[in-house]
């Protein structure tokens, strides 16, 4: 079953759709001619590439490590991965510090990070939309929504995109999932599948990449009872401190990683199968789900 | 037995005393080095294996806080691992080595390099440092520093109970040595003075045994030593006196009987004198008668009676010697010195090419008549024994008497005698013999070549001793 919030339909207008184009566009043009030269990034510290802590530490910087590195190399400056400690951490070190030059942060997120700290979206990675999945080990006798009533489903952080989607999805389904079942949060995607794996609770939600990314064992041991609507796949912003060339030089390396073969193996290590242009008007839609 | 001082580094107690002393200062302070080196080995080993292991959980740890920088979180946790006594500071640094957490007496910068071990501290400080990595990727750094003065503390203690022992140890052991050298050595030293009574003649000694150790031992066998030597010395003055009392009497028996030949020959000669002298006289004078009866008678009786008359002449020659030599009645009749020259005389008769001289000197004239003959039957033994082996020129004789002693000296030029040799006659024995008898002395000087001399010298009064 695929779920589309209507408010995020109704805001995805033709009038909205025409201003996010003429903004990619006046964006783009800078861009493009700067990204025609390298060099662009020379700031007195390195470059902080924020990450959403989605996953765990050692997690995140072994996944992300090749497209730092490679970032890096190109633009011929330190780029260097940071996380926080909660999302709730993130999102405040996002909104009022600005701390990350580059943000790679889940698509909710980045609404509110462009709302409040005008962060810009350069690119998106190149996948079909992401939704949210609610598994429970396959010897359970849990198969429906319906089932979840009354048991502990282990998810992410309450602002975590697995968690909105999930609830909202339960909402639809007629459950309450502050009064019909235990939502029990976990720090990451992973403690949360590995929580039912191992049977401390009874059902795991976490967004379907992780899932993926899961190893064989647990994943094959798993059923997917439920999955949500979805949502645009990830976006890459940059701060706003980062000067016009800087944000094509890293739009340009993103979009073209796919055309080198060190590229290639960066795009293959994160499951990705390439970056697109960014489009802010797609993810606006998202602002009904952060205001469910 | 002169007893020698003895000097300090003979004393067997010294060099006893200053050889275990010597011993135990070198081995302790051996151990004690050895204690010592273990003691500060496994302490700063020890410190090194703490290090390591805290610093290698703190940046394992530290990865995902520093990755999140979530510094206050992390310092939570750190706060209480600082509270380990030996840490001294802890300071967490970011990929730019900027201090993100410090806690304790942190350095100022520049941050101090890491060492590899404790024992190359200098500043009284371990500094250890690691790399956070998250990923194999570098997030930061740890930098711990461990302060050495407790273990420095555990080391002086350790070094100073090590000290105290050894130092307790050889005072026990001095005391102790000296408490048995003394006793050993005194036991010695007792030994040693009763070896000297013993040297001194006294067999009466005995040492107190006063243990069953090796010294008592000795002692003991030194005890059997003394009682086995003054009885075989006992033994060896009885043989000795009993040998004494026979000298005497063979002496005596010797003495007795030279006198008593002397007498006897005395008497055979005065019998010789009156009786056969006196009818060999008649004989003579018979035969003279007869002789000059016969006148121009018959000349038969003229021829024997010269016969009987030369033949009476001869025995009467020959008696006369005999008398002579038993008794020279001049000797008697005018006196020693006469008597020697008279012998003198003869003897030079008989052997013309050996020159003789003779001299006297002081009061000769009243001398015993025992004394006399022992000279002359002296003078007579060396003259008959010069004749004989001594092939001489020369012969001096020399008899000087003064109120206490007579001395006679008989000297020639002759081959000399090896006194090495034993000599088969018995004439320098009974001239040994008739000087002793009368207390004198006698006494032979001779070298091959070189002739010999015969001096002997006879006391005046006493001569009866």
């Amino acid at each position: 079953m695929r779920i589309i919030p209507v408010r995020l339909q109704q805001r995805c207008t033709g009038r909205h759709k025409l201003h996010a184009v003429l903004v990619c566009c006046l964006l783009a043009i800078p861009a493009a001619i700067a990204a025609a030269e390298k060099g662009n990034c020379r700031p007195a510290d390195p470059l902080v590439f924020g990450i959403l802590p989605f996953i765990s530490s050692e997690q995140l910087v072994f996944r992300f490590t090749p497209l730092v590195n490679y970032l890096s190399e190109n633009l011929q400056v330190s780029v260097r991965i940071e996380t926080a400690p909660d999302f709730v951490e993130f999102a405040r070190r996002t909104h009022e510090e600005s701390r990350y030059d580059i943000l790679f942060t889940a698509p909710h997120f980045f609404t509110r990070a462009n709302q409040k700290a005008a962060y810009r979206l350069i690119a998106s990675v190149d996948s079909p939309e992401m939704w949210a999945v609610i598994v429970t080990p396959k010897q359970s006798d849990i198969h429906t929504l319906q089932d979840l009533e009354g048991k502990r489903l282990a998810t992410v952080p309450p602002l975590g995109l697995a968690t909105l989607l999930v609830r909202k999805t339960l909402f639809e389904a007629g459950i309450d999932p502050d009064v019909d079942l235990d939502m029990v949060i976990t720090p990451t995607h992973d403690a949360a599948l590995l929580s039912s794996y191992h049977g401390v609770t009874d059902a795991s939600a976490l967004m379907q990449p992780p899932f993926a990314a899961a190893s064989k064992k647990v994943r094959d041991s798993m059923r997917i009872i439920a999955r949500t609507g979805s949502t645009p796949h990830i976006p890459i912003s940059v701060a706003p401190r980062l000067d016009a060339a800087c944000a094509a030089e890293i739009t340009d390396l993103l979009l073209n990683m796919g055309s080198t073969p060190e590229g290639k193996a960066v795009l293959l290590h994160n499951r990705f199968t390439g970056y697109r242009q960014g489009d802010p008007a797609i993810y606006e839609k998202l602002n009904e789900l952060l205001n469910h | 037995m002169h007893r020698k001082s003895i000097t300090l580094f003979q004393s067997l107690r010294f060099r006893l005393i200053a050889s275990v002393v010597s011993i135990e200062i070198i081995m302790l302070s051996l151990l004690v080095w050895n204690n010592i080196s273990i003691i500060q080995a496994t302490h700063t080993d020890r410190l090194r294996d703490t290090a390591t292991s805290m610093i290698q959980q703190i940046a394992r740890t530290s990865g995902n806080y520093m990755v999140a920088v979530d510094y206050a979180t992390l310092e939570d946790y750190l706060r209480n691992i600082i509270d380990y006594q030996e840490l001294s500071y802890l300071v967490i640094l970011d990929r730019d080595e900027h201090a993100v957490i410090a806690l304790g007496e942190f350095p100022l910068q520049p941050w101090p390099a890491s060492e590899a071990h404790p024992a190359q501290v200098t500043d009284g400080v371990y500094d250890v440092s690691d790399v956070i990595t998250v990923a194999g990727q570098p997030m930061g750094r740890v930098l711990m520093g461990f302060s050495l003065s407790l273990m420095e503390e555990a080391i002086r203690k350790s070094r100073t109970r090590g000290i105290s022992i050894a130092a307790a140890e050889i005072i026990l052991t001095v005391i102790v040595t000296v408490l048995i050298g003394l006793g050993l050595t005194r036991r010695l030293g007792i030994l040693s003075a009763a070896a000297q009574e013993v040297g001194k003649g006294d067999y009466s000694i005995r040492i107190p045994i006063e243990a069953a150790d090796e010294v008592g031992k000795t002692a003991t066998a030194f005890n059997q030593m003394v009682t086995e030597v003054s009885s075989r010395t006992q033994q060896l003055e009885e043989a000795e006196s009993q040998s004494r009392t026979l000298l005497a009497e063979n002496r005596n028996l010797v003495h007795t009987s030279l006198h008593v030949q002397e007498e006897e020959r005395k008497h055979l000669a005065r019998e010789l004198h009156d009786e056969l002298g006196q009818c060999i006289t008649a004989i003579q004078a018979d035969a003279e008668s007869i002789r000059d009866l016969s006148g121009v008678g018959d000349r038969r009786i003229e021829t024997s009676a010269s016969a009987i008359l030369d033949v009476s002449s001869r025995i009467y020659e020959v008696v006369h010697a005999m008398m002579q030599r038993l008794r020279p009645g001049v000797l008697d009749d005018l006196g020693l010195v006469e008597a020697l020259k008279e012998e003198l005389s003869t003897w030079q008769d008989r052997h013309p090419g050996i020159e003789t001289n003779l001299e006297v000197g002081g009061k000769l004239d009243k001398l015993d008549e025992r004394i006399n003959i022992t000279i002359y039957r002296i003078v007579q033994e060396c003259l008959t024994n010069i004749a004989r082996h001594a092939n001489a020129t020369r012969v001096s004789i020399s008899l000087s008497g003064n109120i206490d002693t007579l001395v006679l000296s008989v000297s020639d030029n002759g081959l000399g005698l090896d006194q090495s040799v034993p000599s088969d006659g018995l004439g320098l024995i009974g001239m040994r013999e008739r000087a002793e008898g009368l207390g004198g002395e006698f006494m032979l000087a001779s070298e091959q070549g070189t002739g010999v001399t015969i001096r002997v010298r006879i006391p005046l009064h006493g001569e009866d001793k």
